[in-house]
């Protein structure tokens, strides 16, 4: 075998020498003269339009340098990875528990928490829309605009209404995803300055500092080139922090304040406003022949996208193409509806829709495998993707396919590891 | 608020610390002291990033206050290295790519010191039973055990690399 420099040889990571001596730093551990606490006011409901706001008890307490709401904004107030769709400040109404209404920076941490408990809000609640049927009802409440369909897409390959009769066997079963929460061991952090040149600059736990760049300086209304982000050693993020967390608000106390700012979320505030996986619900029919070959697919595929749409539009395109899964099958539809709702917003998580497509296939492969008295690894085999194999998109796999030799190795070690389990796997 | 006066030993030197009284061991050694590889995650002793080594055993600073500290002998990773250079904990935990994203590493190789003190020549799972109380979300734990062996053969003079 060739040998390489960096293939199959062990190699240290050039960032693990300054981890493993505790010298890196985290957006939580720079500290600068003369710098300022930042905390934010949050909804405590999930779907309301803002009555009244008093901030002058906060904006009173002495050691409290500024209290913010969404009139204070000088640029644009709407955000969002593809759509912009969410306020860095409420102003129109509340859309999900946790909206961010005022913002307040402080001397220190602990009179930031007291100005906050001092910020008096009166609600008008409406509706909250917490399920997708819900949601797509005539009479529900519309989370944004004048309707709740966030995102739709649809995949049509070959002729699936005309293949069922070619089926020997057809099963149905429908799968439901849980929404999850990335859980970075790092809760999201920032700081914000102006430099001595009039220069924004954010240093954040982040994963998309060009994006958050672009946004910090729409909030100001300021080109791009008159902000500077950067990213401090990011304590996990697995796609939660691709979207904004704190950089707009510290940006903006910044702004205010003419003082650095830094804002580091808790556990629990960090749990309740970051992004998660979105939830999937999979009505699925899969026809195949009697020597198990897959003939078609259809799947009706609903989510709760939640309040906001961050990256609902890439994860649908995504998890409709891979509903057949890692298998050759001639006929597939899959209409995706998205919707939102007032629930907490779905983003980014690692694999971007498909784990939950996988929950989908793999369910509908058993449940073949048991219908045709088969065995589960087998009738994978027979329909596993392999160089040539043309995919539901009609691309055409002509390199590095690597499903099968996957299959027989994972095979081989059940075979050694776990015995007793493949047993437990052959056909009745 | 009065502030209270702590006497202890961190990183092998001796401190007095004039602080807060309601101010977590964590607070008094990020903030006072500016030891910041000691970090926060959960702040309520769930995830074991904040772990420090506290006269010989590891406890997770945010749940003790910084009063509690009296008298008391603390290291954090700060005091590990020797002469600016890893340990062979750390040499190990580089090694073995048991480091990701590195925000549960302080914790990680407080807690491999602190068993290996007691333990020289843990077993695979004494090792996981150490780790327990630590929480990785990146990289599912393997690398991070085979680190703590590594650590352990190296400490014993045995290890080929």
């Amino acid at each position: 075998m060739k040998e390489y420099a960096v293939l199959a040889q062990d190699h240290v990571k050039v960032d693990a020498l300054e981890k493993v001596m505790g010298t890196a730093k985290y957006a939580a551990d720079y500290q600068m003269p003369n710098m300022l606490y930042g905390g934010v006011f949050r909804s405590i409901v999930p779907h309301a339009y803002i009555k009244k706001l008093d901030l002058e008890k906060a904006r009173a307490l002495p050691g409290v340098a500024c209290v913010l709401d969404h009139t204070a904004i000088p640029g644009k107030n709407r955000f969002g990875i593809i759509f912009k769709d969410e306020p860095c400040l409420v102003d129109d109404k509340v859309r999900r528990y946790g909206d961010a209404i005022a913002v307040v920076a402080a001397e220190t941490q602990e009179l930031v928490q007291e100005a906050l408990d001092l910020i008096e809000v009166e609600y008008e609640e409406l509706e909250a829309v917490s399920t997708f049927e819900r949601a797509m009802e005539e009479d529900s409440p519309k989370v944004h605009g004048d309707t709740n369909v966030n995102v739709t897409k649809h995949l049509e390959y070959g002729n699936v209404d005309e293949a069922w009769e070619t089926c020997d066997v057809i099963v149905e079963n429908t799968y439901s995803t849980h929404i999850l929460s990335h859980m970075f061991i790092e809760p999201d952090a920032g700081l914000a300055y102006l430099d001595e040149q009039g220069i924004m600059n954010v240093i954040a736990s982040t994963q998309n500092p060009h994006y958050d760049r672009n946004e910090v300086a729409a909030l100001l209304g300021v080109p791009q080139n008159r902000v500077r982000v950067k990213q401090a050693t990011t304590g996990g993020g697995f796609g939660g922090k691709l979207d904004i967390s704190v950089q707009l608000h510290c940006a903006l106390l910044a702004l205010y304040t003419k003082r650095p700012v830094k804002m580091v979320r808790s556990r629990t505030e960090s749990t309740m406003v970051s992004s998660k996986r979105h939830p999937m619900t999979m009505k699925c029919k899969t026809g195949a022949t009697k020597d198990g070959k897959l003939v078609a697919v259809d799947c009706y595929m609903t989510c709760d996208a939640g309040a906001y749409s961050s990256y609902a539009p890439a994860v649908i395109g995504r998890a409709p193409v891979h509903i057949v899964g890692p298998y050759d099958c001639p006929n597939v539809r899959c209409h995706a509806v998205f919707a939102y709702t007032n629930n907490p917003m779905c983003g980014a998580f690692r694999g971007f829709g498909v784990p939950q497509a996988a929950v989908c296939h793999e369910g509908q492969m058993n449940a073949l495998a048991k219908a045709l008295h088969m065995d589960p690894l087998e009738i994978r085999m027979i329909n596993a993707h392999h160089v040539g194999s043309v995919i539901p998109t009609g691309q055409e796999l002509t390199e590095s396919v690597g499903f099968m030799d996957t299959l027989k190795q994972a095979r081989d070690k059940a075979a050694e590891v776990m015995p007793e389990a493949l047993e437990r796997l052959k056909p009745e | 608020m009065n502030k209270i006066t702590v006497h202890c030993t961190v990183n092998h030197k001796p401190v007095v610390v004039e602080t807060e009284p309601n101010k977590r061991l964590l607070d008094l050694l990020r903030e006072d002291l500016g030891l910041t590889s000691v970090k926060e995650g959960c702040s309520e002793g769930e995830c074991g990033a904040c772990t420090v080594i506290f006269n010989g055993d590891p406890v997770t600073s945010c749940c003790m206050l910084a009063g509690q500290a009296e008298g008391a002998d603390i290291i954090t990773l700060e005091g590990i290295s020797v002469d600016g250079k890893p340990d062979l904990v750390q040499q190990a935990y580089m090694e073995s790519g048991a480091v990701q994203c590195g925000f549960c590493i302080p914790g990680m190789i407080l807690v491999t010191e602190a068993l290996l003190a007691k333990n020289p020549n843990p077993t695979r799972e004494e090792a996981k039973q150490a780790l327990s109380g630590n929480l990785c979300r990146c990289t599912g734990y393997t690398k991070i055990v085979d680190a703590v062996l590594l650590a352990a053969e190296k400490m014993r003079g045995e290890a080929s690399r």
